[in-house]
């Protein structure tokens, strides 16, 4: 009995730290999936809400549970939780198309300065620098005042200053990868520039980049929540989670839910973004 | 002075001119049946299975493996320094002490009172920013007694080296500040695990040199952890083999060279090249690869590899046998039987090389090829002359050897033959439609992690068919040795062999004209340079390619070449046939080199100095610093030293004054 004891508690931990690690790539597999989840309920909002966001369903300034909302009813009486619904499908797709474009625009000029090197690697990165340098309100404020107030003429303003960190991030990995032995041997067996780039440089920058962009997007809701507050997104009267918050605002003290429920909404998303980013990560940089 | 009471004292005594064999046979460390066995991703490593052993008071004993023998592991828990993760059973008695599970401020006190270290690296194991005066201090207790030690380990000028950040320094001296630190406060055991691989061949005598005068003056044991068995054997007193974390063999040096008696050492002494290798036939390479220490066999290790295995290997691995006094060998055959059996089985796979038919055109002309890189920036700038006016040829067929230190420019040429960099003055041909395949020195760096061999092999065959492809490169692949099957792996995947002969796949599965080699076999196991070196040799015959070589050891040289050019800092400063090289060199920098191998039975012979600086190359003959032959006029800032026919057939050339006037 004494002389078996040690060997099964050495059986018994060894068990329970692979179960750890096991249980800890679960939750990375689930947290990453959230983004999944999010995007499906984005794209089946018209399904999931109840009322129609645009039209007054009932009393106006009803409290949460009362009259058959389930998050109250806003100032003319739409329903709040049919709002914040659409309201989170507007901010996802926003973000999501903001980094997207940013991955694209950054990912070229990034691989194209990482791969040339020189004074076109200079001549990009000193563009990219004054584009860094603008600063995001700011811009957007020029652009609507220019276009005219819209959601999209304020997403121009937010990818023009997005991409360049992705620019950034994918030279950075593709200036490393141009010092291995792999691209010289690449050259010597006959490979042109195109193709050594595509194929021997960038498929070593995505993981990074990719983990730059998952982490990014609680970031970038927050961010086009912030500019919709400040009354530079969304015009009424389609919904949108920051813009929502900021015109509801004079109910905050009597009806407390139609400017909070909306930045919940805010909160949730970006959390999710955040969690799901980790997951993201821990995937692909395991440690 | 480090000053001991009770058992620790006596050390002070000892005195290794007047140690009886009495006095030697107490021992400063033994290790009792140790295994460690790590965990990683899942998998069991068992880094060793059983290891006893014991050192000495005031030997050097060599432990000798390759990667994977679990060499380090027992360097580190003799330090007591394992992870705290890994299992470990068994004992490491160091003054008294388990250093495997005493508590930590025991096995502080052990390392601190008995113990010092030298690793490989030492720019990773100096402290970068801090001078390495108040290094060395930290641990000999003062500046007066650092600066003592400096001078005592042969850094010249100690007093201005205390100033020195560890980036200052050249390797070498580098090296020594560790062995310094080492040697504070009179250790009785060194553990110095690969202390010359990150070094220069003539900086690596000189260090090993001084590892043994420090035994003979303060009469410590130092463990040598190495791979090669010839560094070993040449400065160690008893020599230990490992082999995938077990004792193969244990004895005296000069009985395990003399009456090696485990098949394995037998086959590392036929798979080392020495100055007297046979050129004519191909080396007697041990087949396979070292095991997996995460799947280990059953029964003796070694089984898969050995031309003796029979049935009664595969039970349980053979403990080691004493086969004559002091002489352990862990094999179940005889020994008396190993020797002659296996005799038989090496006169068998001697392969002589055919003739080489001579060819009169030249595939690569250098003429006068100079190179310099810009160094730093702004006011800083300064200009490293790689290359200093280079001539050389290689005939069709033909296979020359560049040998020299590091900072000679053999790279650079290699590179500039290869059309990866560009050259400044001189002119360079290179004959032939496609262009020059390279070999690199991390075969593994060298293929695009992410595709699979077949995609990386295939990328020189454009033009036609998928299955035509799929067809060129599984016979690419067989004829390297590898099964088709390696052309869905990727290099991830592969050991650091494959991937050697994944890289000579792609080089050759279109034959190039000539094949360009990068130091191809350093970064392999003893086992493994053999058979990489046979391969190029038999893909050269084959295909009818030449061969440009790079490598810093003479010995490589001269089995893969016809003709041997040694550079030095940016210069031919001899050239001929290998032969002619190595049996009779002229330039005393060649002479050097030769003395520097390690050869078992053999004194090293240290070269004093080391590599000149190619950003401020020597006025007059850039060698004439370290020369030992060097007079006056070797320094004369006018001095144009050419090369010159050292014999009538105008094939052997040297770049010295004093050889050739």
């Amino acid at each position: 009995m004494a002389i078996a004891e040690p060997v099964a508690r050495r059986a018994l931990r060894t068990t329970s730290r692979r179960k750890t690690r096991n249980l800890e790539r679960k939750a990375s597999v689930a947290a990453a999936s959230l983004f999944g989840v999010v995007t499906l309920a984005a794209l089946l909002a018209p399904v999931l809400s109840p009322d129609n966001p645009l039209m007054p369903a009932g009393a106006p300034l009803l409290g949460p549970g009362k009259g058959g909302f389930l998050l109250g009813s806003d100032s003319i009486g739409r329903d709040v939780l049919s709002r914040v619904l659409y309201g989170m499908r507007t901010s996802w797709f926003a973000a999501l198309g903001v980094i997207a474009l940013g991955l694209l625009i950054g990912g070229v000029i990034g691989l194209v300065a990482g791969a040339t090197g020189g004074w076109v690697d200079n001549v990009l990165m000193r563009i990219t620098d004054a584009f860094l340098a603008l600063p995001a309100p700011v811009l957007a404020i020029a652009v609507v005042a220019a276009l005219g107030p819209s959601l999209l003429h304020t997403l121009v303003a937010v990818s023009i200053v997005w991409w360049p960190f992705y620019a950034r991030i994918v030279r950075g990995e593709i200036r490393n990868l141009a010092a291995r032995p792999h691209v010289e041997a690449a050259k010597l067996a006959g490979a042109g520039r195109l193709r050594i780039a595509v194929r021997h440089l960038l498929p070593g920058a995505v993981p990074a980049a990719l983990v730059t962009a998952s982490l990014d997007i609680g970031n970038l809701v927050l961010t086009l929540a912030g500019l919709s507050f400040l009354g530079l997104g969304q015009s009424a009267p389609a919904a949108e989670l920051g813009a929502d918050t900021a015109r509801n605002l004079s109910f905050l003290l009597q009806d407390w839910w139609v400017p909070v429920m909306p930045g919940i909404g805010v909160l949730v998303l970006a959390f999710i973004g955040n969690i799901a980013g980790d997951g993201v990560r821990n995937l692909i940089e395991p440690d | 002075m480090h000053l001991a009471f009770g058992p620790a004292a006596e050390k002070t005594v000892t005195d290794p001119g007047a140690s009886t064999s009495e006095a030697q046979a107490i021992e400063v460390a033994s290790i009792e049946d140790l295994h460690v066995t790590f965990r990683r991703s899942g998998k069991d490593i068992a880094a060793l299975r059983g290891v006893s052993l014991d050192i000495r008071r005031g030997e050097i004993l060599g432990l000798v493996g390759e990667s994977g023998s679990g060499k380090s592991v027992l360097g580190l828990a003799l330090l007591g320094l394992l992870d705290a993760r890994a299992d470990v059973r068994g004992a490491v008695r160091v003054a008294g002490r388990d250093m495997a599970h005493c508590d930590q401020s025991a096995r502080r006190e052990v390392r601190r009172v008995h113990l010092g270290a030298v690793f490989q690296d030492p720019m990773t194991s100096l402290n970068p920013t801090m001078r390495v005066g108040r290094q060395v201090a930290e641990v000999a207790g003062s500046k007066d007694e650092a600066e003592r030690l400096l001078g005592a380990v042969g850094i010249p000028d100690p007093a201005s080296r205390m100033d020195a950040f560890p980036h200052e320094l050249s390797g070498g001296l580098r090296q020594r500040v560790m062995i310094a630190m080492a040697v504070a406060g009179n250790p009785d055991l060194i553990v110095a695990d690969e202390p010359t691989t990150a070094l220069d061949v003539t900086v690596q005598a000189q260090v090993l040199t001084l590892l043994r005068s420090l035994r003979d003056e303060i009469g410590c044991s130092v463990l040598l952890i190495t791979h090669d068995l010839g560094c070993a054997a040449q400065v160690a007193d008893r020599v230990a083999v490992m082999y995938a974390g077990r004792l193969a063999e244990l004895g005296s040096s000069a009985e395990v060279l003399a009456r090696a008696s485990h098949p394995y050492t037998l086959a590392l002494l036929r798979s080392r090249l020495s100055l007297a290798s046979d050129r004519t036939t191909s080396l007697l390479a041990l087949p396979g690869e070292v095991p997996n220490p995460a799947a280990p066999e059953p029964g003796c290790a070694f089984a898969p590899r050995c031309d003796l295995a029979g049935p009664a290997c595969l039970d349980a691995p053979p403990p080691p046998l004493e086969v004559r006094p002091g002489h352990l060998s862990a094999c179940v055959v005889p020994a008396v039987e190993v020797t002659s059996r296996l005799a038989e089985v090496v006169r068998a796979a001697v392969v002589p090389h055919p003739e080489r038919e001579p060819h009169n055109d030249d595939v690569v002309t250098l003429y006068r090829v100079q190179k310099s890189f810009r160094v730093g920036a702004g006011r800083t700038t300064r200009r490293l002359q790689a290359l200093r006016g280079v001539n050389l040829t290689v005939g069709r067929g033909e296979s020359v050897a560049l040998v020299g230190e590091s900072g000679s420019g053999k790279s650079t040429l290699l590179r500039i033959v290869a059309g990866l960099e560009s050259f400044d003055g001189g002119k360079l041909e290179v004959a032939g439609p496609d262009c020059p395949q390279m070999v690199f020195q991390d075969a593994g760096a060298s293929l695009t992690p992410w595709l699979t061999v077949g995609e990386i092999i295939g990328e020189r065959l454009r033009g036609i068919s998928r299955a035509e492809r799929a067809a060129k490169v599984a016979q690419a692949l067989a004829h390297v040795g590898l099964p088709a099957e390696v052309a869905k792996a990727k290099s991830a995947q592969l050991s650091g062999g494959q991937r050697q002969r994944v890289s000579l796949a792609r080089a050759t599965v279109v034959a190039p004209s000539i094949l360009l080699c990068d130091e191809p076999t350093s970064a392999l196991d003893v086992s493994l340079a053999a058979s990489v070196i046979n391969l190029i040799g038999g893909l050269r015959r084959e295909l009818g390619m030449s061969v440009l070589f790079v490598t810093h050891d003479l010995s490589v040289a001269r089995v893969v070449a016809d003709r041997i050019a040694v550079m030095y800092l940016g210069r031919i400063v001899e050239v001929g046939d290998a032969d002619q090289i190595t049996s009779q060199p002229v330039h005393p920098y060649t002479q050097a080199l030769m003395s520097a191998v390690p050869d078992m039975g053999r004194e090293p012979v240290a070269l004093r100095g080391e590599p000149a600086s190619p950003l401020a190359p020597p006025a007059g003959c850039a060698f004439h610093s370290r020369c030992p032959k060097a007079i006056d006029d070797c320094g004369d800032a006018l001095l144009d030293v050419r090369l010159t026919a050292v014999d009538r057939s105008a094939h052997h050339l040297a770049a010295c004054i004093r050889a050739t006037a």
